[in-house]
């Protein structure tokens, strides 16, 4: 409680003066000296983006959600406005465009996130009828299909004849996670899959996926990702290193369970939010990446 | 900060209401009394959507259930402590090891569901009716999705599932509803709840 009233005390009056103080000592706004003082990762990335977003400078807090293409013309604005000068401080542009980069790149990438996410899987669409065979064929190359409403699907995972109602919350996102997974990573998906039909500890692969998808996505949205997209890629990220992030998670899941030994099903969202505490606190740890192990 | 804000407001508001309180010499406000029950139904059927609404939270992204999850529900006399076991075939194997120290029943249907998927319900809803550890609770049916055209009305319902001869000797309560209707749900659990509060009237030692 006091710590929050300090907090607010210190961001709202003591901030600004702190700042004033170190720029007349320094020779350098707060932004450079966060560029000097860090190497190009989450920890200078996060920092800037505090500074920008507590900025009372109007263009300085847009700056988090400036489009691509006019990154450089924000930068070169940013250095404008704090008069921070090429010559003496070379590397300060380059650092601020990778950073902004970064900060803008994870917003959009979790808008488009987000539009998958609510598109609901469509049967008259043929595009998403296909991307549902493509998955059956990725993960039993050898079985053929014998009808699109079928029993079957549950040999993969769904849970009954029909698996569109079983992206209910999840949308296509869940799909393109799972086709992901199956396209690039055949032979790991292939494994996952034998091993989630254990007689007695086995889980359902396709709905253990979308759960997955529903924990990378809620982790996306609060912002809890940000360490790992912004250690993983210096630059805008892209719609693929979210699924590759999934690919981790399914991966890691499937040997936590075996590794947790789970009585039966029953025990999944036990084992889930046990699964789910462990990266997040991973992730407290701004240093951390998560690289996928595997073969492909 | 305007995080910090809505909790030192919060914060004040507490301790002006207990200062209140103790000052006009009135006791802590009576606890709800908890009762246990358990939700089953078919997959897609909507009870993690219904349960998830009456929490107040978001429907938006709600994914089917495995296993089984636990939610404290609030209501106005009581709060129940839902267990909501999935309804996937697979999973329903396993439902009789979780009906142990349920104190009601709550069975979800989709009123629009096919006929094959409306005979597995009764299937279910029966073998549950006649379970021994449930076979004596009160019932709440909610025969969902009520806003979908192709939904069997209620007249239609009681007759298919056979509520009337099946259940004679139970305590049982058919109410339509959709997510779309909160209040017919709503009124459906507070009618639940009495049925509840009359069990636990009669189990109190002493009473005729």
């Amino acid at each position: 409680m006091i710590g929050l009233i300090w907090h607010y005390l210190y961001s709202s009056f003591l901030r600004s003066w702190v700042k004033w103080i170190l720029r007349k000592i320094t020779g350098k706004c707060e932004l450079q000296r966060i560029c000097a003082n860090t190497v190009q990762g989450a920890v200078q990335t996060m920092k800037i983006e505090y500074s920008l977003e507590s900025s009372r400078i109007e263009v300085l807090k847009a700056s988090v959600t400036v489009r691509e293409e006019n990154v450089e013309n924000r930068v070169r604005d940013i250095m404008e406005i704090k008069k921070v000068s090429v010559q003496k401080d070379p590397k300060f542009k380059l650092s601020l465009q990778i950073c902004l980069l970064q900060i803008s790149g994870f917003k959009k990438l979790f808008v488009d996130v987000e539009n998958l996410r609510k598109q609901p899987f469509d049967s008259s669409n043929k595009e998403h009828e296909d991307m549902l065979i493509k998955l059956w064929n990725v993960l039993m190359p050898h079985v053929h299909l014998e009808s699109r409403i079928t029993k079957q699907w549950g040999d993969i995972g769904f849970q009954g004849d029909d698996p569109k109602t079983d992206f209910r919350g999840m949308g296509m996102l869940g799909l393109y996670n799972l086709v992901y997974f199956g396209e690039h990573y055949t032979e790991t998906a292939r494994q996952t899959l034998s091993h989630s039909n254990h007689p007695k500890i086995g889980y359902s692969y396709a709905i253990v996926g979308i759960n997955l998808t529903e924990m990378a996505y809620s982790m996306l949205k609060s912002g809890l990702l940000k360490p790992h997209f912004y250690n993983l890629v210096s630059g805008v990220p892209q719609l693929h290193h979210f699924h590759q992030f999934y690919c981790y998670l399914m991966h890691e899941f499937d040997q936590f369970w075996f590794k947790v030994g789970p009585s039966s099903i029953m025990e999944f969202n036990h084992y889930r939010e046990q699964f789910h505490e462990r990266i997040k606190e991973m992730l407290q740890d701004p240093n951390t990446v998560f690289t996928l192990n595997f073969n492909k | 900060m305007g995080q910090c804000l809505q909790l030192s407001a919060a914060v004040c508001r507490i301790g002006v209401y207990s200062c209140f309180r103790a000052f006009c010499c009135k006791g802590p406000p009576s606890p709800r009394t908890e009762y246990d029950v358990v939700c089953v139904g078919l997959t897609g059927s909507g009870k993690s959507s219904l349960l998830t609404q009456l929490c107040s939270e978001s429907t938006d992204s709600i994914i089917p259930t495995t296993g089984f999850s636990i939610k404290a529900v609030p209501f106005q006399n009581a709060i129940l402590n839902v267990k909501e076991l999935g309804g996937a075939d697979n999973i329903r194997k396993y439902w009789s090891r979780y009906y142990q120290g349920s104190q009601g029943v709550v069975f979800v249907l989709d009123s629009a569901s096919s006929e094959d998927d409306l005979e597995t319900a009764r299937n279910e809803l029966h073998s549950a009716l006649q379970h021994p550890q449930l076979c004596t609770l009160p019932i709440l049916i909610l025969a969902n999705h009520q806003d979908k055209p192709a939904a069997r009305s209620l007249q239609e319902i009681k007759k298919y599932f056979e509520l009337e001869p099946l259940a004679r000797g139970q305590r049982w309560i058919l109410q339509p509803c959709s997510v779309e209707n909160m209040d017919a749900v709503k009124e459906g659990f507070n009618q639940f709840i009495h049925l509840l509060e009359e069990i636990d009237q009669e189990h109190i030692p002493g009473r005729i």
